[in-house]
């Protein structure tokens, strides 16, 4: 059984057709990608996975559950956690808070416990501190802890999103395009900041549109086009698939010519 | 339980102030729709309408067509200067809605205040516009202000429709409510545009309380009632088109006297709140659609 | 740790700052001490509006919600301690008490279908709520005795004791708001406080980390209703009167002023807010209706040029230092 199991996955806006009748299986322990044209529908897809949008129809299981129509923080609740492709940073806090947010589902206790702040409570504050800054360091973002968040170059905001998306302890994360943005050195460091998170056998699904960066990580890659998935297959066989050649890397490459 | 006459009676009677509501309403989306604000103090202009025209009709003795014009002019100045000193400062500076809301809430108080001082806080009335009446029909008696209300209303409508389709103006004005920015690179003023809405909206509040004045009473206070149910008359009618708008007030003017009939004249508002509460939270489009993609 | 280091460590600029308003409200305390007389009012109302505006800020500051209708959560305190202590006889902390439990119910009634709303909707929705209290504690006459209101409401006391001195009375507010401050300051350095301004920011981001946006707003709310109510019943207890007029339009506005004078989303801005604007109409000398439109024109003016709040001028450095050094 796959980690995410999606069956006839599709989305209308009013007359336009943004997913249509898509499959997909998710092994865990995957590195996932899903690559297509702008406007493929991409994020719509990862929208409805994560409770973002409902779909018009079609079903999305996630470790053998049907979270098809379940709210957003359930689903982050279940272990499916995203991250944003316009970043969805928290102004008026520290980069370190962001990441202290990101702990919420790790943690608990509420009004009472903060009145109180019983010895367990305040154990869990300092981790939370702990943990945000470790994660920052996994990330790169160690010495801008203090800064506000939304003050950081584009790139290092979305390297926080993933840290803290990373803090919610996810079993499957969905990455909206984290390296738009980002220069050939930040990129080359992101593609290593995923492989060592799928090391640690957190599932990912990554959309993205350098596809060099796609082929070189990814396990599998599935590809959209037009809401509709055309293929999906290893990094070497998408690289050969005519239609995708056509559909997608062949205007990446007149791009580039 | 009332009979069947006492209810047609003050349906009858919620017609001309439903009718009222409508023109609030009109006012609401006009400067809604070229601005994306909703003016809480839009009761204002019509608690102000009022206010003005007893003012002239008693204290100077000026004719009431006189007295009407003038205070309608009056209010729309009033209505500029509320954009120019607040709403304009605080768009050009991107203030949050709520901001924004709350300063023309602040705005209303001030005013309130103000007329409390000058004009005092008693409440008063002045005569019908026709005197006479009312119109007999068996037991079934319809004041001649109705009337009035009825026809200018209609007057009114015809006239803002006119000017929407058909002049420069108002064309540029309904420009400006589709698409601001690109308004903008065709050389339409939208500063003044925005100020236009504020007068017109303030002119067409002002003409609502001078025509429900002599039908009930005005007083600093009415403001906020009546910039409620103008609201709800907005929402109702999904904050689209102006006869919509009308409807809306119609229907909630309506519902709201026959409402009075079954729990008493001091709840209307409290029924009106509560119909704004039920179609807020399962009609969010308003009965015609329409408000929910602009927002 | 010296008490230096603390301070420079843990508050940074700002906790200078801090110091130097608590000398200063404290030097303040003194001279109205001293001089007693109509300032000792007008320092009680401040302490009680301070108490309205902590839990306005919860909903406003805190989780970026706007809420016009708060107002009507004061008017269930203060109608209920009016009622339970003058009509039925109750002791003023239990009706107090009991008038909060109630305000709490009304919040959750009311908020959970409203806070589902955005934008102009929510503001109209609670605004409303604003208006159908005053309308009905005007018309409700055999319960609110309509414009007339209450008088004769007892002060505040435990047993036999009772606090009828305003020198005490000043005392015992302050202490209260102290209360409303240190709880509002605990939530706020929380998981719960960092979800609520997690939400203020965006709703799609707090959603996405696992956090259930709706029932924080509904909590949010809550509280603020909770803090209202209370201030609600201790004006009853402190002044002795009530009337629909004092949970008016007016309550809105000033008690706006206040939040943003201090400093809308921070965990002193709105005590502080609260004193300053209360000592606002004392400098200029205006009474009545003066001071209704000194507020509205103060608010109108800090809208459009100092949109967040006097603090703004004076958080320079405030950030908590989260290194672990500064544990050590
Ligand atoms: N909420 C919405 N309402 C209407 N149309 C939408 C909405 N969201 C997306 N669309 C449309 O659906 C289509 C797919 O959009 P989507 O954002 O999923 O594409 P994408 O593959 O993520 O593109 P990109 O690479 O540019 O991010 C587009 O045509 C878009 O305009
Ligand atoms: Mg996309």
């Amino acid at each position: 059984m796959a980690l995410l199991e999606v069956r006839g996955l599709t989305k209308r806006f009013d007359g336009l057709v943004a997913n249509s009748d898509i499959d997909l299986d998710v092994p865990e322990g995957s590195l996932f990608a899903v690559i297509g044209p702008n406007g493929a529908g991409k994020t719509t897809f990862f929208n409805m996975i994560s409770g973002f949008l409902q779909p018009t129809s079609g079903t999305i299981a996630f470790a053998g559950v049907q979270i098809t129509n379940l709210r957003q923080d359930r689903i982050a609740a279940m272990g499916l956690v995203r991250t944003f492709q316009l970043v969805q940073l928290f102004g008026g806090m520290s980069v370190a808070e962001n990441v202290e947010v990101g702990c919420h589902l790790a943690t608990k206790g509420g009004i009472g416990a903060a009145l109180v702040r019983p010895p367990w409570f305040r154990h869990q504050e300092a981790d939370v501190r702990a943990k945000a800054l470790e994660l920052l360091d996994f990330v790169g973002l160690g010495v801008q802890a203090e800064q506000e968040a939304t003050l950081l170059p584009y790139g290092q905001q979305r390297l926080l999103e993933v840290a803290r998306a990373l803090a919610a302890k996810p079993r499957l994360l969905l990455l909206d395009e984290p390296a738009a943005g980002l220069n050939a050195h930040e990129t080359e460091v992101l593609a290593d900041i995923i492989q060592r998170v799928n090391r640690q056998n957190i599932t990912v699904i990554l959309i993205e549109h350098d596809v060099a960066l796609v082929t070189r990580i990814a396990h599998r890659i599935a590809v959209l086009d037009f809401g509709r998935k055309i293929t999906e297959g290893t990094p070497d066989e998408i690289k050969r698939h005519p239609e995708v050649i056509a559909a997608y890397l062949g205007t990446e490459e007149a791009a580039h010519a | 339980m009332p009979n069947g006459f006492e209810l047609l009676q003050s349906l009858i009677n919620g017609l001309g102030v439903g009718l009222v509501y409508g023109l609030i309403a009109i006012g609401f989306c006009v400067i809604y729709n070229a601005s994306g604000i909703v003016n809480f103090a839009q009761g204002v202009f019509v608690m102000l309408g009022g206010m003005f025209a007893h003012t002239l009709l008693t204290r100077l003795g000026l004719p009431m067509l006189a007295a009407a014009v003038i205070s309608i002019v009056l209010v729309a100045m009033v209505g500029v200067l509320v954009q120019v000193l607040v709403i304009n400062p605080m768009w050009q500076r991107k203030a949050p809605l709520f901001a924004i809301i709350l300063a023309t809430l602040a705005v209303q108080l001030l005013i309130e205040q103000i007329v409390i001082l000058t004009l005092g806080d008693q409440p008063r009335t002045y005569p019908e516009f026709t005197l006479g009446g009312p119109l007999k029909l068996g037991p079934i008696a319809i004041g001649y202000q109705l009337f009035w209300i009825l026809g200018c209303g209609a007057v009114m409508v015809v006239a803002l429709q006119l000017f929407f389709n058909r002049t420069r103006v108002g064309r540029a004005l309904r420009a400006c409510s589709q698409n601001r920015e690109a308004a903008a690179l065709l050389g339409i003023p939208v500063a003044s545009m925005l100020m236009l809405s504020f007068a017109l909206s303030a002119a067409l509040g002002a003409a609502a309380g001078i025509l429900i004045t002599p039908t009930q009473y005005t007083a600093y206070s009415v403001d906020g009632p009546f910039g409620i149910n103008g609201f709800i008359a907005a929402i109702i009618g999904g904050f689209g088109s102006a006869p919509a708008a009308l409807v809306g007030g119609t229907l909630l003017g309506v519902v709201q006297a026959g409402a009075i009939v079954f729990f008493g004249a001091g709840y209307k508002n409290v029924v009106a709140l509560t119909i704004l509460l039920i179609v807020l939270l399962f009609f969010p489009n308003g009965l015609f659609g329409g408000w929910g993609k602009r927002v | 740790m010296t008490l230096r280091a603390i301070i420079s460590t843990k508050l940074g600029a700002y906790g200078y700052f801090a110091i130097a308003l608590a000398v200063a409200i404290a030097l303040l305390f003194a001279w109205v001490f001293f001089k007693g007389g109509y300032l000792l009012t007008v320092l009680q109302l401040a302490m009680i509006y301070g108490v309205f505006c902590v839990g306005l800020n919860f909903f406003m500051g805190y989780t970026g919600q706007a809420s016009f209708g708060q107002n009507a959560f004061a008017a269930i305190g203060g109608y209920g301690s009016a009622i339970l202590t003058v009509q039925y006889g109750w002791e003023p902390i239990l009706a107090l008490v009991v008038s909060m439990a109630v305000a709490g119910v009304a919040a959750v009634v009311v908020g959970y279908p409203t806070l589902r709303l955005r934008g102009h909707y929510l503001a109209m929705a609670t605004f409303a709520l604003g208006l159908i209290t005053y309308d009905v504690s005007v018309q409700w006459t055999d319960l609110t005795q309509g414009y007339m209101g209450y008088s004769g409401i007892p002060p505040l006391g435990i047993g036999p004791f009772t606090v009828e001195d305003d020198k005490l009375k000043l005392v015992c507010l302050a202490v209260i708001l102290a209360l409303g401050v240190w709880v509002s300051s605990r939530l706020r350095h929380s998981r719960f406080g960092r979800a609520l301004r997690a939400i203020s920011s965006t709703e799609l981001g707090a959603a996405a980390l696992g956090i259930r946006v709706s029932r924080y707003k509904l909590l949010a709310f809550i509280i603020a209703a909770l803090y209202a109510s209370a201030a609600g019943s201790l004006f009853a207890h402190t002044v002795g009167f009530i009337s629909p007029e004092v949970f008016g339009l007016q309550m809105v506005v000033v008690t706006f002023t206040m939040l943003y004078v201090g400093g809308i989303g921070t965990v002193l801005g709105p005590a502080i807010g609260a004193v300053i604007a209360s000592l606002l109409p004392e400098v200029v000398r205006s009474t009545g209706r003066f001071q209704d439109i000194a507020y509205a024109a103060v608010l109108i003016l800090m809208l459009i040029f100092v949109p967040k709040g006097l603090s703004t001028l004076a958080s320079i450095g405030r950030r908590r230092p989260i290194k672990a050094g500064a544990e050590g």
